[in-house]
């Protein structure tokens, strides 16, 4: 059972319904040690926000509203929309050591607390001071967030990709179809099966049935 | 982490019995299948019979002459469009034209609507639809 078992915790996790989420993520060797199998921690209770209201994206930038650094600034670092959650760089830090091993007391660094998202307000980006937003729609028909008090959209941040390629910046290779010849729409719809019209197109002429099958 | 590290956690002796039995394990005359289907069919004097229907062919276009499409599609391209097709939009787009048509010159017959494509039953036909006896 030892390889096998250690092959199975690199798969997908499998999180009871009293779960408790942490900073870590759920597959990770520390939030293993937090929630072994058989524990049962008092329940902690999340406020429903429906998935159309979130409004806090990755990389927008907000202020802290209560707290150690209340008043203060910083662009979100991650979101954990299972307990509410909001981390912002470098800002509502605690400070530990890290890499502890032996005598070597470990490096001493800064680690930021998760915030609910109560707590934080969007920033209107025309006077930079915390705002209430709601969900509205342009006159094109886009969903998009709009600051109650000056009345400004604002834009949804652009999360650079991890592989560092910028979509529009792409030089096509040698093995890439080009964005003209991908939609390119050559489906005409026909009451034949793919195989009938293949079999039609190649000259492919087959007069034996197959044997009779049932099913129940 | 290797398997000995495992087993030195673990503290128990004996080979890991949950491992899934292999072909590539047991003696030289073990023999296991791996999925593969067989291509004829073997005869009672004991030689295997090859059945050309029963091979897989791969019928492929041709890659050569004014074929724009390559294995990869550039980053550049937006999302596509372009709804799924469910049997409501099929009907529409190819049945209901023809339906009106014959409406319209007078010889829409209810008794004959297997000129436009209705099949009352499946036998007969190579590509079935229900029981899909087709591999796609």
């Amino acid at each position: 059972m030892r390889l096998t078992a250690l092959l199975a915790m690199a798969a997908r996790v499998k999180v009871h319904p009293d779960y408790r989420y942490g900073t870590s993520r759920p597959w990770t060797v520390g939030a293993q040690r937090m929630n072994p199998p058989g524990k049962k921690r008092r329940k902690v209770f999340v406020e429903p926000i429906q998935p159309e209201d979130w409004s806090l994206f990755k990389g927008d930038t907000v202020e802290v509203l209560a707290g150690k650094d209340s008043g203060k600034q910083g662009k979100i670092s991650q979101v954990i929309r299972a307990r509410n959650w909001v981390i912002l760089e470098g800002l509502n830090t605690h400070y530990r050591y890290i890499g502890k091993s032996g005598e070597y007391r470990g490096t001493y660094i800064a680690s930021e607390s998760p915030l609910l998202v109560r707590e934080v307000a969007l920033v209107d980006p025309s006077d930079r001071k915390p705002t209430q937003v709601e969900w509205r729609f342009t006159e094109e028909g886009e969903r998009v967030r709009v600051s109650l008090r000056s009345g400004r959209i604002l834009p949804k941040p652009v999360v650079q990709r991890r592989d560092g390629v910028v979509p529009e910046q792409w030089k096509d290779g040698p093995k890439d179809t080009s964005p003209d010849d991908a939609l390119e729409k050559t489906y005409s719809a026909s009451l034949k099966t793919f195989e009938e019209e293949i079999a039609e197109a190649t000259g492919v002429v087959e007069t034996r049935a197959g044997r009779r099958t049932f099913w129940y | 982490m290797g398997l000995l590290s495992g087993l030195a956690r673990g503290l128990v002796r004996g080979a890991d019995r949950m491992a899934e039995w292999t072909s590539k394990r047991g003696s030289r005359t073990f023999y296991k299948n791996r999925g593969a289907r067989k291509t004829g069919v073997l005869t009672s004097s004991g030689k295997f019979v090859q059945v050309r229907e029963m091979v897989p062919e791969l019928v492929v276009p041709r890659l050569d002459a004014g074929f724009k499409l390559k294995p990869y599609v550039s980053y550049r391209a937006p999302p596509g469009t372009e709804e799924p097709q469910t049997p409501h939009k099929l009907f529409t787009e190819v049945v209901a034209p023809r339906i009106e048509k014959e409406i319209k010159e007078g010889t829409f017959d209810p008794d004959n609507l297997e000129k436009y494509g209705l099949e009352r039953s499946q036998e007969g036909k190579i590509f079935q639809l229900y029981p899909k006896n087709y591999v796609r």
